[in-house]
Formats: structure tokens, sequence, C-alpha cells
């Protein structure tokens, strides 16, 4: 009873608001957050998708049975009979994670950084079901910075959008202290500092390239103004939807609020196989690769680029001499990677780009090792390199560890990379050219030479 | 070349074992030793007693294209057309990680401790998926421990191994050294440390429990005999592949040179999601609970124990009132999460249990928290609770951080538990007769059905909802 009564007293009346309360007792004040929900199985008529209410709504416990009543129907407003008439918004803190915690009144928490929102979409698929892990753990962010995920998916994954954040339940992770699911992006993007966006739309039979670019360019359209409207002004945004970089590009585009060089389109995972194969070849392990770039678009026309890698601290070509390699094999290797690991296991590396994810995360909130560099598809704007500007491309980047990064400027580009470079660089002025009803430049015209897709990605 | 000339000199020292990686080179190369095990591809003719010949081959290289050479060959080993005949040993180590490297001459791993050899079955497997990459990115042995992932497959999951294998390479993780794949025990337990028994065989259509049992149970059988003969002697083994406890059982008895108490069965998934329920009735966070045991079988006869559990370091039920609710309702949403998850998303838990198997291994490498305690299934021998001897029981343990633990005495059983600790062990003595046939024990009891299995008089399926 005990416990009960002092959470209550004084609690629960001033602050309806947020979760940073000072509550004087040895216990972490309890506010009980939960925001209805409109279960998938009551959509038709009444669903409509963007409503933008607010739609936390503080319940307050006065003693035990009560608490766990609330905690009950926080639960249960799955099920529609005990919430009544359906409401519209969308997202829904869930279970344990309904809670909140003043972090200063604990010892183990009180040098604990303040929360960030992470907001992941396609957060019930494969590429999510590592990273969410790996999030929730520390291994992102560090282990004193606790962390809020906040998970969007769609009407026909919000099921297995509960199934995940069980799993989060059940895992215990400490840093892990909110965890909230919908399927509306202005309410899951609500404040997000961090917005990594996994979900795409995956290739129909005979889709063609325009079409793909248009479907996926609609979805990342709507997320781009729901960032624009609600997320956390310097948001951080990384794409790995596919196709990326231009999703990227029509992403920003509708989110002028949010500076330009915040988006990244994820080429990590190119850079990561492309450190693996250079190590190879050389007969070294692959932490002695260093200085990788990917350029360009994360589809056939990525370059890998051996010109300015090294491997232990010397240039690669004079540790490979094997020109004709370096050339014209270890880009398809690099490339073909993905629909080798099809081939072997039947399902395509979710796990390995869910490292790659954790990656480049890590690249913008740790400092740059010195002298080396990591590869991220950005806004090409300013770029010293001779790059179209308006595009989203892979380029080298460096970073102090505050979430921003700069070009590397102390790059070589001879004529073969000059020659590969302005051929990814013409895909993409395509695909930019191809969504334009997107990005509001103008009517889309559509003139794709073939299939770029990577192998073994949809 | 002035790379390649310094090998040449480091090679032609060291041409014996294959652990030996202290090449005096004085360069600020790592020394390269190519370790090539052969491998026998799946499809061609296998025989069924393994060989355990001295399978390591050095080559070392002698210039740059020469030092490519080797590579390439370590990853074409998977086609038959290059490897001749086919040789019986089954254990290969894969691509970019048939390199080996001293750590002393590296200014960054200098630090580091020596590698120990996790062997991981059912490294195909999704529950695998998840924990391969864990233990690679140090979160489970500490970020100075370098280890070498040993993967153990079937020849159905074999290509999906070197799947794994592969996109562990493309994770860069600098404190994963070595990965070596194959499907014979023999080789892939060699040495090893850690033995995490995650494979098992799924039920079939109208399978009995008692089938079950011996299907299984002849896999961690054989799994058993391969420790005892090639791995460390102080190897820790964590059966997680179902119904646990009794393959734990079945795996230490066929392993008798393994101290018992070295194997565990897997209750930590059971003993956090208790955790989490106890945390949501109570409405706390979860890390306010602690010393949560459960107690018994991995199956419906197990007994989460809220009579000794804390929140807050207060008992259970001076927090949670609602005594009905704790006797009844508690342990049936422990046991039927796995089940809620499978109809929430079709797939089964493999992240949380990847999480609870980590969980497990840090319980036994770091020191327990003082006054907490966590569960492990256990061999009951010498136990203080009156629970029978010979049997794996799922007790509460504190660990000193070395590999080993010790039984919690302080504990009250009061007749409620203690009835339910009861069941759960008539349920795994029972198991145990009907699989006698595994352990060695056949002879020691009179009732034998007519294939000379063991006896089995199981009442019910006590399988856990959710799980295979």
């Amino acid at each position: 009873m005990a416990v009960a009564e002092l959470s209550c007293h004084g609690l629960c009346s001033s602050s309806a608001t947020n979760g940073n309360n000072h509550g004087s007792s040895f216990l972490s004040s309890k506010l009980y957050r939960s925001s209805s929900f409109l279960p998938s199985h009551l959509h038709g008529s009444q669903f409509q998708p963007r409503q933008r209410h607010h739609p936390l709504k503080l319940v307050c416990s006065t003693a035990p049975n009560q608490a766990q009543q609330q905690s009950q129907t926080a639960q249960v407003a799955v099920s529609p009979s005990v919430n009544g008439k359906p409401k519209s918004d969308s997202s829904q803190c869930y279970g344990v994670f309904c809670l909140t915690y003043d972090l200063k009144a604990e010892d183990e928490t009180r040098s604990w950084k303040k929360m960030i929102n992470v907001a992941v979409s396609g957060a019930a698929g494969m590429i999510s079901n590592h990273l969410l892990f790996k999030l929730a753990s520390g291994e992102v962010f560090g282990y004193d910075q606790p962390i809020a995920l906040r998970l969007l998916g769609s009407e026909k994954s919000f099921e297995a959008l509960e199934g995940v954040a069980m799993e989060l339940e059940d895992s215990l992770y400490p840093l892990l202290r909110e965890v909230s699911i919908g399927i509306d992006p202005y309410e899951v993007f609500k404040d997000a500092e961090w917005a990594l966006l996994i979900g795409a739309k995956p290739r129909g039979p005979g889709m063609e390239r325009a079409d793909l670019l248009d479907i996926n360019g609609q979805i990342f359209a709507e997320q781009g103004k729901a960032l624009n409207a609600v997320a956390s002004r310097n948001v951080k945004v990384i794409v790995v939807g596919n196709p990326c970089n231009t999703n990227a590009l029509i992403c920003l585009k509708n989110a002028p609020n949010i500076p330009a060089r915040n988006f990244h389109a994820l080429t990590r995972l190119d850079e990561n196989r492309a450190k693996c194969q250079l190590a190879l070849k050389a007969g070294v392990f692959y932490d002695k690769v260093s200085n990788v770039t990917i350029w360009g678009n994360h589809s056939t026309t990525q370059v890998p680029d051996f010109l300015n890698a090294k491997i232990h601290g010397l240039p690669v070509t004079k540790v490979i001499t094997d020109m004709k390699w370096l050339k014209e094999e270890f880009t398809e290797k690099v490339q073909k990677r993905g629909g080798v690991l099809i081939k072997k296991w039947g399902r395509s590396s979710a796990a390995s780009t869910a490292v790659s994810i954790v990656d480049a995360i890590r690249s913008l909130v740790t400092p740059t090792p010195e002298g080396d560099w990591f590869s991220t598809g950005v806004y090409t704007s300013g770029n010293p390199y001779g790059i179209a500007e308006g595009i989203v491309f892979s380029m080298p980047c460096r970073s102090k560890g505050d979430g921003d990064y700069e070009l590397v400027e102390d790059v070589i580009i001879d004529d073969y990379l000059r020659q590969r470079i302005k051929k990814s660089e013409e895909e993409l002025l395509a695909e930019k050219r191809c969504v334009a009803h997107l990005t509001g430049e103008g009517i889309a015209y559509c003139d794709l030479p073939e299939d770029t897709m990577l192998p073994g990605e949809q | 070349m002035a790379v390649a000339e310094f090998l040449y000199s480091a090679c032609s020292i060291t041409a014996t074992a294959s652990t030996d990686r202290h090449c005096s080179s004085s360069s600020f190369l790592p020394s390269k030793a190519y370790r090539l095990l052969k491998y026998h591809p799946p499809g061609l003719q296998l025989t069924s007693s393994p060989r355990r010949q001295q399978a390591f081959k050095l080559v070392c290289s002698a210039a740059p294209q020469q030092v490519e050479a080797p590579a390439p060959a370590a990853s074409a080993a998977v086609s038959p057309s290059l490897n001749g005949k086919p040789k019986l040993e089954s254990s290969e180590c894969y691509g970019v990680f048939c390199l080996h490297y001293d750590f002393k001459t590296d200014g960054e791993t200098r630090a580091w401790k020596k590698l120990i050899k996790v062997a991981v079955s059912g490294a195909a497997g999704m529950i695998s998926n998840h924990l391969l990459f864990k233990i690679a990115s140090g979160e489970v042995f500490g970020q100075d421990q370098p280890v070498a992932l040993r993967l153990l497959g079937s020849e159905r999951s074999f290509r999906a191994l070197e799947g794994v294998a592969m996109e562990l390479e493309d994770s860069l993780f600098p404190l994963l050294r070595e990965v070596s794949v194959g499907i014979d025990p023999y080789e892939v337990f060699k040495d090893a440390e850690w033995a995490l028994l995650i494979g098992a065989k799924p039920r079939g259509p109208g399978m009995e429990r008692g089938d079950l049992l011996d299907i299984n149970g002849k896999i961690f059988a054989k799994q058993g005999r391969a420790l005892n003969a090639v791995a460390s002697r102080n190897v820790k083994v964590i059966v997680v592949g179902n119904p646990c406890n009794t393959n734990t059982l079945i795996c230490l008895k066929n392993a008798p040179n393994i101290p018992a108490k070295n194997f565990h069965a897997l209750t930590r998934l059971d003993e956090n999601r208790a955790k989490c329920q106890l945390a949501l009735k109570a409405g706390v966070f979860y890390d306010k609970v602690s010393n949560m045991t459960i107690w018994g079988n991995h199956s419906t006869t197990q007994v989460p124990d809220f009579l000794n559990a804390r929140i807050l370091g207060l008992p259970v039920k001076e927090v949670i009132t609602d005594t009905q609710w704790l006797e009844h309702e508690f342990t049936q949403k422990v046991q039927k999460r796995g089940g809620e998850l499978i109809k929430k998303w079709g797939r089964s838990s493999a992240a949380s249990t990847a999480v609870s198997i980590v969980d497990a291994i840090r319980s036994l490498v770091f020191p327990t928290p003082e006054g907490d305690w966590f569960s492990s299934a256990v061999y009951t021998n010498g136990n203080p609770y009156g629970i029978a001897d010979d049997i794996v029981f799922s007790m509460p343990c504190r660990s000193k951080g070395n590999g080993d633990y010790e039984l919690v005495e302080d504990v009250i059983i009061d007749d409620f538990l203690r009835q339910r600790i009861k069941k759960s062990e008539a349920e795994l003595l029972a198991e145990k007769k009907c699989v006698a046939h595994l352990t060695g024990d056949i002879f020691r009891f009179k009732k034998c059905n007519l294939n000379g299995n063991g006896y089995c008089d199981l009442p019910g399926d006590t399988m856990l909802p959710g799980e295979q």
C-alpha cells in the first residue's frame, strides 16, 4: 500500500504533461501514459489517416489494484471493447513502457544523459528485428544514453509490431525506457531526434523501376512531411528502404524546415562489404582496411573506390597489384554479395544490414578516427568534387561525433574514378527527373536506362 | 614486395600446430598462417564414423599474388572439383577468418585476453542469427576478449551456414578472429571452451512427447560424446534445444570426463519473462525486479517463484497483494508468453531468446550483484533443497564470474512452492526414465518397451506453447 500512496499525492495532479517529475520518494514517479489507439480490424470507413490530435491521456494510479488495472488497461487498449468508440490516433505506448521515470532520482541512472527519441519505420521487419535490440542494448548510442523507441508499422504489420514490443519487454534492457508503436508517422515521429527509415515497398512482379520509384517515393514524401511537421528540428534521418538515395532526396525535399545535410542514404553496408573483399584479396584481417569510399547511388552504378583506400595505412594499389581485379572484379564482388547471400540461405542480409546501420549511426555520434573517413549518401550541395548539386550521392565524410559531418577534401579522383562517378551521377539525375512530382520540381519525366537494383535486395 | 618477403621468412618457421600463432616476425604486420581444414561438401558420400585426424595444413604466402591465392581456395574449397577426392573432415574455416594473427605485435590488440573458442550448434537457425552477432560484437564476453566461433550445422543447412559466415565477415567485428563451419561435432567442438547447443529437431505432426525426447536425445547423446572427446576439459555447455532439461541430462551423461555442473539448460528466458510480468503487475520498471527464480523443467511444470522474488528490494508479496493473481495467473502468463508471441507475429521469439542466452552467459562470466541471483537448470547432485539427485532442474545460482556457480541456500520454500516443485521433479524423473537408453541407465530399469527404448510414462504434453 505504501507504494501506491506515495506515488499519488502531489504528483498526479500537478504534472500532466511530460515525464520529468521530481518525486521526493525513493520510488520513481509514476505517470501512466496511455494513448488510445485504433486497432487494425476496426478500419473501414471510420479510419482517417491523418488526424493530429494530442492523443496522450495521462492516467494516475491511486491504489495497487488500480495501478494494476491501469497497466492492464494500457495493455488491453488493444481490444476495442474496453476503449469504447475508436479514436483515430494511432500511437500507443506499450505495456511496461507506459511508465515514465524520473531518472534523476535514482543512483544508477543519475549520470545518464537526457533521453533521446529514436523513430524506426518498417519496425516489424527483419532488419528492425536485429536493429531494435542493438539500439536498446546501448551498443549504438552508449551505455549512459537512455532511449525511447517509436516504432512505425502499417495496418498489416500492427500485430507484428506488438510482438516486437513484447520481445523488447522480455529483454529487460535498462536503457530502453519507452516504446511506442503506431501506424501514423505524424504520431510516431513526434520529437524524434533520429529517424531510421527502413520500411519500403518491395518490388512486385513485372514492376518497372519507374513504378518502384513512384510507389516508394510517395511513402517517403509523406514521411518527409511528417518529419517536417513534428520531428525535432535537428533530426538525423537515415534512409535504408530502397531505392534509398532517391527516397532520401524525396524525403528531404518534403522537409524544408530540416537541414538537408541531416539526411543520409545508407551505403555503409557496401563500404563494409568492400573492406571485406579487399581484406580477402590482400590476405589481411579486415580491421587493417581503411579509407574505403563508396561513391554514388546504392545500385549497380555504385563505385567502390580502391584508389583512395588504404591497407595498413598504405595505398591499396601498392598492396594489391592486380589492377585488373581491382578495376573489374572488385566492384562486382561488392555488388553481388547480397545476391550470393540470397543464394546461400534464401534470406536477405538482415543481420549485416543492421550492423551497418549501427556503424552509420556510430560514425556520426563518435569522432572519426584520425586520418580515416566513412561513406554515406548525402546531399551534394556545396561538394568539392564537381558532382552535380541537388542529389543524394554517397561520398567520403568525417565527423566530430556531434551528429554532423563534413565532406573529405583530400581525395584523388583519376579518370577512371571520374568516369564511373559520372555514370552514377547521371543515373541519380535521371531518377530525380522521374520523381519530380514528388519533390515539387515540376512534371516527372522517366527515362531510366535499365534496372540497376542491387541483386539480393527487394 | 617488402610485404611479401617478410611473410615468407615468417612462414618457414611455423609449420606445425595451427594454434601456434607466435611467428616471431619483427615486422608490424601480423604473422599469417593459413589454416585450411579439409571440407566435405554436402551431396557427396558421408560415412558415419567421424575421423579425428590432424586436419591442419599451413600454406605460406611468398608474394602478393600468392598471398591472394590461398584465400580464394578457402572459399572455393566449397566446390568439390577443386579439392579432388572428398575427405571426411567437415570443419572449414571461412574466408577472411582463415588467417591467424599474432595479437601481441599489434598495438590495439596487445591488451586483449587469450582467444576463446565458442561452439554453437543450430548455427544456421534464427536464434543463432541474432546470437552470433552479439557474441562477435563483444557484448557477451567483454570488449577485450577475442572470440573464435565454431559453427555446427547439418548437411541440409550447410549452405545457410556459409551465408552466416559471410554476413559475419561483412560485419567487420574486430574481436571476431576465427569462424569455422562444419557438420561434424567432433571437428567443430575441438578445444571449445563454450558450447551453445541451440539446434534440435522440431516436433513433427503427430509426434508424441516420448518420440520427441528420443529423437532429440540421440542428437544430444552424440554431442555429449563429441564434447567428451575433443572439447576443453572445463567446457561450459548451455543447452537451448528443447526439451532442454532432459537433453542436457543426456548430454552430460555422455560426457563423463566433463564436470556435470558445467552443463546448463536455458531457463533464463522464463526468468526474464517472469520479471517483466511482475513489473507490469506492480507498475514498476523491470529493472526493479530481482531474485527471480524459475524452478524445475522448461515446460508447463515450470515454477516461477514469487515467494523469494523482490521488487525494489522488498518481497514481492508485500508489493503485489493480489495473491490470487500470484498463485494462478502469474505462472500462466509467463508460460503462455511464447504462444502469444507466435500469435502476434507468426515467428517464435528468436530475438529475446538470444538476449536471454547472452544474459545466461554473462551471469557466469561476471560476478552476480550482491544479494541477487539468477536461474539456470543445472545438475541437482548435492542440492540443499531436497530435490531428487541426478536430474537437471532449474534453481537459483550465484557466480563469482569465473564460469562456475553455487546454488543459493537462503531461499524459503513454503508448501505451495514445495508442491509445485515436486510436480516438476516428478516430470523430470519420468522423462529421465524415458531416455534411459541414452543415458546409459537402461539396465537399472526393469521395464523396457519392445524396441529397447527406455520406459515412457509421460502424463501429458508439457511443451511450452510457442516452442517447437
